[in-house]
């Protein structure tokens, strides 16, 4: 179901560029705004009518946190010595001549949906480190230096209904310290963590009322609120208060609205869906990102974690790889049958590829070099190779894509400027995305 | 060159001198001057022009205001030198000459000296080309300069690499990018002029200064980077520090001072970046323009160099100068002259409550009992205030709360794989530091302390400190902790310098890992399945320890061998002998190594230039080092030494950030010279204060607090509701995460539950941040993973507010059996009694008549009492007066 409001509410920039834009870049020659910049945001502007189809509303971005093995998955490699090899026979998919690892039978038959980028590369092997570049698309500290890309999405768009811009199924990718996060754009674009949807009674937390509370009871507690609540009276122009107060208000509207109640709620799809997407965390996650951007959800990531996968790598995969077969295909072919995928980007990666040969505990390692992506929908070309690695899969051959490639094709697709200047907390202008270009090869 | 001894004292006072003297002549003039001025200010006042062509431009200003641009320049000799047309003194002979200057019939004359006129001058690459590659953006991160470089042609960022920059020009490509047959034709000025495709765009004009300076380069066939040579060594910015009007402009003239005394007007080749370009904007050209009412500083950037200075624009404002007038200690003094300067009014002093409220929450994180607020709201001694002051700062929760500052600072936290303390370790680091924080330590010995720490974790806890920042390196140098110590005790962001030298500040490349060398001897023995025992920091060297742990093994064989021998006979004896013989030899061996290791050098290997780097502070100052010695230990002697100001200002500026909400520089942890304080007069008497009182923390928090600036009313006024810089008023922020939940169970009296804690131990005394607590993490505790004191975030979230508004916990607390509310309830028939307890419990005032009616009205509708007070509990707690510090 469609929510007329949340759809007719949210103000899309026709072109990608803003009249804030045009002001800014005006106003930004003396700021440094080099030619370069100039030149490669005109390009970006014009993009529209390169790509007429590179348009979305929504993206859903599929995170394997922990760097999925490309050689068991993607990128099979079945001319390579065993070590190299692994166990895997491979399979051919609905895409003639392309064949996938034998334990993704139900991607190999949406593979004509999805165009698959075989040419990630960044040479980062630190978890925290390429986590963050890849979720940023600007290469960082481990610590996180750049907003996340839904966080910049959330920047760039606000609120457009009653739901937030931005949501983290379950919450944001983790080894010790939070990953993509808002950085200096600070807690208003900070992702909204909707925690386990496969979870018996699944609730996001604090979104419902914890006590039954009735109209009458609402009403006081409303008035007495507003009785005690002086202080933004009396205090002026600060910020932190503006914002404590539009979220009281949009938190108590959230608690009241049925649609966003319903938004999150699971029960509301039948139990034979909710089977197709897999009973699992990852397979209800990739259901509610769908039940989300249907409602105007700008920007959803569905972090699936556990793909570290350094010991006993078979036992591993054989877990999560047909969990993930089940629910990323399923969120595919339900998008794409429901007609979101004309104008919703699904991307699917992690923070790097897997090391060529198995070690001595049967696992593979991280590897920078090389790694599998995949994207589809708002006008990307089904049934689609890019790229290619060596024959042991250790080194990109043929184009390739780089985290900022990634970033600045996502942004573009939602009509923002990766070149737009934000600026942090200081003052200082910076680039959405100092590097970077189009993925053209996604739309031909 | 000769080289003489460069004069930095003259240098430093020059801009003031200039500034001196143009206020003086502003009081002198009272004319506008659109109308004909009687006289003229020059920047600077007399110009010296080395070498042939050189030149030289000039600043003019009329009552303080830049006519610059509409001023008619001559030269008394055309023959020594002559004004360009865009208005520059350029060099032609040798001698002297004067410019006169003429402003609608007023003149000023300006002494001009050329020297060196005749003399052949190559052109240098590090000063005459690199600037142009950073001043027009070659270099920059977005083209060049970045990590891969531009369609094959690598720049380093900025320029922090001379020698590699030189080869990419005239090595690669087969040379093409340099052309010596045909110099304008070469590639490296086809380029940036868009003569052959670049993608980059124009980035030079034809015939520019900048176009003639490649070509005479390359014309003298490209020199290479002389090692000799010597880059400036200060900026001096003119015409200083001055106010403008909003809109009004000024031109900045921007002279390096080099070795040789020589000065070159560089503002062509300058980068130039306004602090905060809502207030001041500033061109490529050097025009700096006024937005709005504030004051930033303007840097301009050149070889590494930062040259600042500040503009102020008052706010249109008629203010009443009584109204600056009250001061109560040296902290008032600064902060009302420049709310006075800024035409900003304060806010009226702030109420015996929410002063109450402030002081417990700042100084101890907790929040005063209601019987607390009732008894000092009843007190009538005039000193209360400080009689407050002096009580809170010796409670034990001002120990707790204290601690938790330090906590964060100190980065105490488990790290992840490597940390064989476990959570006992964190703890007892935290027990050691509120040791010290009872005994009020001095920050100095507190410094020395955790620096200095070596032992094992177990009776030296804080060795603790090195636990975190060093995390799974092996090699000290190689891991976070020079970043770390920088950013903790010196408020210095040199982790940039890592890779490439600081974007914004002087510090290189070289400079960081001089820094790192001084961890260069810290050895972090880990426990592992061989050895176990607690988590040790030695200091010795990777080689040393490795030489001992031979030793040691060979001296066990060698006990082995003697035994042997002295049991066995005959042949068996005779080889267990000859065993012992060699042991020996190899002991004998492994301790002349061991010395040699002893004896070597500490430092740490430059990775761009293979270079190993001795300790060297980050002033540059030099290290004297003997065989065996800690080089921490002259780091700390420097860091603590009471003239760097880093160090103090460190300190002082968080304590300010602390107890004021916004720091004096910001971010808090980083100060720099293009960053300066946006009160320097104040950032003076502070740290002259603290150094002064031997580094006493508690003496500046009992300065702040008593300060009438600390105790103005949050309230703003319509004039002064745009100051979020200037502490017109006292800015209300939320509770930080600790506070805020502690705030809850005090006002609800319903302690809150951590694992492995006991019951009543509040958010503020948890030793680490990964114990779990949604609310705490919700409300942004510090993770302290790094020493960044933006990890603890302050940020309004919407999940935070559907958590107040909604969420079980806070309704489970107020409807609690052992609850305040319940007891209060059965305990108390007066319905006024009951509000007024609630009130005080949360906000730490008594209601108002409104709130009273309010409440009573709800109560009147006839629902269950304890429904109504229920909601008004929640109420109370949800509002902002609650869950800000106002």
């Amino acid at each position: 179901m469609i929510d007329i409001s949340l759809q007719n509410s949210h103000s899309r920039l026709c072109n990608g560029v803003s009249r804030r834009d045009f002001l800014r870049v005006g106003g930004l020659g003396f700021l440094g705004l080099s030619m370069t910049n100039l030149l490669a945001w005109q390009k970006a502007a014009g993009a529209d009518a390169a790509n007429p189809k590179a348009r979305a509303k929504s993206i859903i971005l599929v995170y394997l946190s922990g760097g999925l093995s490309h050689h068991d998955s993607f990128d099979p490699k079945p001319e390579a010595p065993e070590e190299i090899r692994g166990k895997y026979k491979q399979i051919p998919s609905n895409v003639t001549g392309l064949y996938l690892g034998e334990l993704l039978p139900k991607m190999a038959k949406t593979m004509d949906k999805v165009c698959l980028v075989r040419s990630g590369a960044h040479e980062n092997d630190h978890h925290e480190t390429a986590s963050n570049w890849v979720l940023s698309g600007r290469f960082g500290s481990a610590f996180g230096d750049y907003p996340a890309i839904g966080a910049v999405v959330s920047h760039e768009t606000g609120f457009t209904g009653l739901l937030p811009p931005y949501v983290a199924i379950p919450k944001n990718p983790s080894f010790t310290w939070e990953l993509g996060k808002s950085a200096f754009l600070g807690g208003r674009c900070e992702s909204f963590k909707a925690g386990d949807p496969n979870q018996k009674g699944f609730k996001v937390a604090d979104l419902s009322l914890a006590e039954p509370l009735s109209a009458h009871s609402m009403q006081r507690r409303k008035s007495l609120l507003e009785a005690v609540d002086t202080l933004g009276a009396r205090i002026k122009g600060n910020d932190q208060m503006a914002t404590y107060d539009e979220f009281q208000q949009r938190a108590a509207e959230m608690v009241l609205s049925t649609e966003a109640q319903s938004a999150f709620d699971m029960d509301k799809e039948s139990s034979e869906m909710r089977d197709a997407y897999g009973r699992n965390e990852f397979g209800q996650s990739c259901l509610l990102a769908r039940r989300l951007v249907e409602r105007g959800v700008k920007f959803v990531t569905v972090n699936s974690g556990g793909w570290d996968h350094h010991k006993k790598i078979w036992e591993g995969l054989e877990k999560k790889l047909p969990v993930f077969d089940m629910g990323f295909s399923t969120l595919i072919n339900d998008m794409s049958e429901r007609g979101l995928l004309k104008d919703t980007m699904v991307v699917a990666f992690g923070e790097f590829g897997r090391t060529p040969k198995v070690n001595k505990d049967a696992g593979r390692d991280h590897w920078g070099r090389a790694a599998s992506l995949l994207f589809a929908g708002a006008g990307v070309t089904p049934g689609k190779v890019i790229g290619a690695t060596d024959k042991e899969g250790a080194f990109v051959t043929d184009r390739p894509i780089r985290p900022a490639d990634v970033a600045y094709t996502m942004y573009s697709s939602l009509g923002i400027n990766p070149r737009k200047q934000l600026r942090t907390p200081e003052g200082r202008p910076l680039e959405i995305l100092n590097e970077g270009e189009l993925i053209e090869d996604l739309y031909t | 060159m000769t080289f003489r001894k460069p004069a930095y004292p003259l240098r430093a006072t020059l801009p003031l001198l200039l500034l001196a003297v143009a206020v003086l002549i502003a009081i002198q003039v009272s004319t506008n001057a659109a109308d004909t001025p009687s006289q003229l200010t020059l920047y600077p006042e007399q110009i010296d022009l080395h070498g042939p062509g050189s030149q030289h431009g000039l600043l003019v200003a009329a009552d303080s205001h830049d006519i610059t641009r509409q001023v008619h320049l001559t030269s008394s000799n055309p023959a020594i030198a002559i004004i360009t047309p865009d208005g520059q003194i350029q060099a032609v002979s040798d001698g002297q000459a004067e410019i006169s200057v003429d402003y609608k019939g007023t003149i000023a004359h300006l002494p001009i000296t050329i020297s060196d006129a005749a003399k052949p001058r190559i052109p240098s690459f590090r000063q005459d080309v690199m600037p142009i590659l950073t001043s027009t953006g070659c270099n920059s991160g977005g083209c060049h300069g970045k990590v891969a470089g531009q369609n094959g042609f690598k720049l380093s960022l900025r320029g922090y690499a001379p020698e590699q920059d030189y080869l990419a020009l005239t090595a690669e490509l087969d040379s093409r990018r340099i052309n010596f047959a045909a110099p304008a034709e070469s590639l490296f000025v086809q380029k940036p002029l868009g003569k052959v495709p670049h993608e980059g765009g124009v980035r030079l004009s034809e015939n520019s200064r900048a176009h003639k300076q490649l070509l005479r380069w390359i014309e003298a066939r490209s020199p290479s980077p002389d090692p000799a040579e010597s880059d400036s060594t200060s900026l001096e910015v003119l015409p200083g520090d001055r106010t403008l009007h909003v809109a009004e402009t000024q031109q900045l003239l921007v002279r390096a001072h080099y070795p040789d005394d020589t000065v070159r007007d560089v503002t062509w080749l300058c980068q130039f970046f306004s602090n905060d370009d809502n207030v001041i904007t500033v061109t490529r050209e050097g025009v700096v323009k006024s937005i709005r009412p504030g004051t930033t500083s303007v840097r301009a950037h050149f070889q590494g160099q930062v040259g600042v200075v500040t503009f102020t624009t008052a706010f249109e404002n008629q203010v009443d100068s009584a109204a600056f007038a009250g001061k109560k200690n040296l902290i008032d003094e600064p902060v009302f002259h420049q709310l006075e300067l800024l035409h900003l009014p304060p806010s009226p002093p702030c109420d015996d409550a929410t002063f109450l409220r402030r002081s417990f929450l700042d100084v101890t994180g907790t929040l005063p009992s209601p019987e607390e607020a009732v008894a000092f709201l009843a007190d009538t001694n005039p000193d209360k205030r400080s009689k407050l002051i002096d009580a809170l700062l010796e409670r034990p929760e001002y120990v707790d709360h204290w601690t938790l500052q330090l906590c964060d600072i100190f980065q105490n936290r488990r790290e992840r794989d490597h940390d064989a303390r476990g959570a006992k370790g964190v703890r007892s680091f935290q027990a050691w530091l509120r040791q010290q924080v009872a005994a009020n330590r001095h920050w100095d010995d507190l410094t020395r302390d955790v620096l200095l720490a070596k032992g094992d974790t177990v009776h030296q806890p804080q060795v603790g400190y090195f636990v975190a920042p060093i995390s799974e390196k092996q090699n000290v140098e190689e891991s976070d902790l020079g970043d770390s110590v920088a950013m903790a005790f010196l408020g210095s962001r040199i982790g940039c310098a890592r890779c490439h030298n600081h974007p914004l500040e002087k510090y290189t490349q070289d400079d960081y890992y001089h820094f790192a060398a001084f961890f260069s001897r810290v050895v972090m023995k880990r426990p592992n399945g061989d050895t176990g025992g607690p988590t040790t920091l030695a200091v010795s060297s990777r080689d040393e320890d490795q030489i001992d742990r031979q030793i040691s093994e060979t001296g066990r064989n060698l006990i082995d061998a003697t035994s042997t021998a002295a049991a066995e006979k005959d042949e068996e004896a005779r080889k267990a002998g000859a065993k012992v013989e060699e042991f020996e030899r190899r002991l004998l061996d492994l301790n002349n190594q061991l010395a040699e290791a002893h004896k070597r050098l500490p430092g740490v290997g430059q990775p761009r230039t293979g270079k190993t780097m001795a300790p060297q502070q980050l002033d540059g100052t030099k290290v004297e080092w003997s065989p065996g010695q800690d080089p921490r230990e002259s780091l700390v002697a420097w860091m603590t030494n009471p003239k760097n100001e880093n160090f103090s200002g460190n300190m002082v500026n968080r304590l300010w950030k602390h107890f004021m909400g916004v720091g004096l520089v910001e971010q808090v942890d980083d100060l720099r010279s293009s960053n300066p304080p946006s009160n320097p007069q104040l950032w003076k008497a502070l740290n002259q204060e603290f150094v002064t009182h031997q580094f006493d923390l508690k003496h500046v928090m009992r300065l702040i607090l008593n300060s009438r600036t600390y105790q103005l009313s949050s309230d703003t006024l319509a004039q002064n509701e745009q100051d979020h810089r200037f502490y017109s008023h006292y800015f209300a922020r939320r509770l930080p995460a600790e506070a805020l939940s502690d705030a809850i169970s005090a006002a609800t009296r319903v302690p809150d539950e951590y694992s492995g804690y006991p019951v009543g131990e509040r958010a503020v005394q948890l030793p680490e941040p990964g114990i779990n607590s949604y609310f705490l993490t919700l409300f942004g505790r510090s993770e302290r993973v790094t020493a960044c004191a933006c990890e603890r975030n302050g940020d309004v979230t919407l999940p935070q507010l559907l958590h107040l508004g909604n969420g079980s916990e806070l309704m489970k607390k107020v409807r609690a059996n052992e609850g305040r509310l319940t007891a209060l309830l059965a305990a108390e028939k007066d319905d006024a009694a009951v509000t007024k307890t609630l009130f005080l419990a949360t906000l730490s005032r008594p209601p108002t008549e409104k709130e009273f009616e309010a409440v009573k009205h709800a109560l009147a509708e006839g629902d269950p009492r304890d429904e109504t007070f229920r909601d008004l509990f929640w109420a109370l707690m949800n509002s902002k007066e609650f869950t800000f510090n106002h």
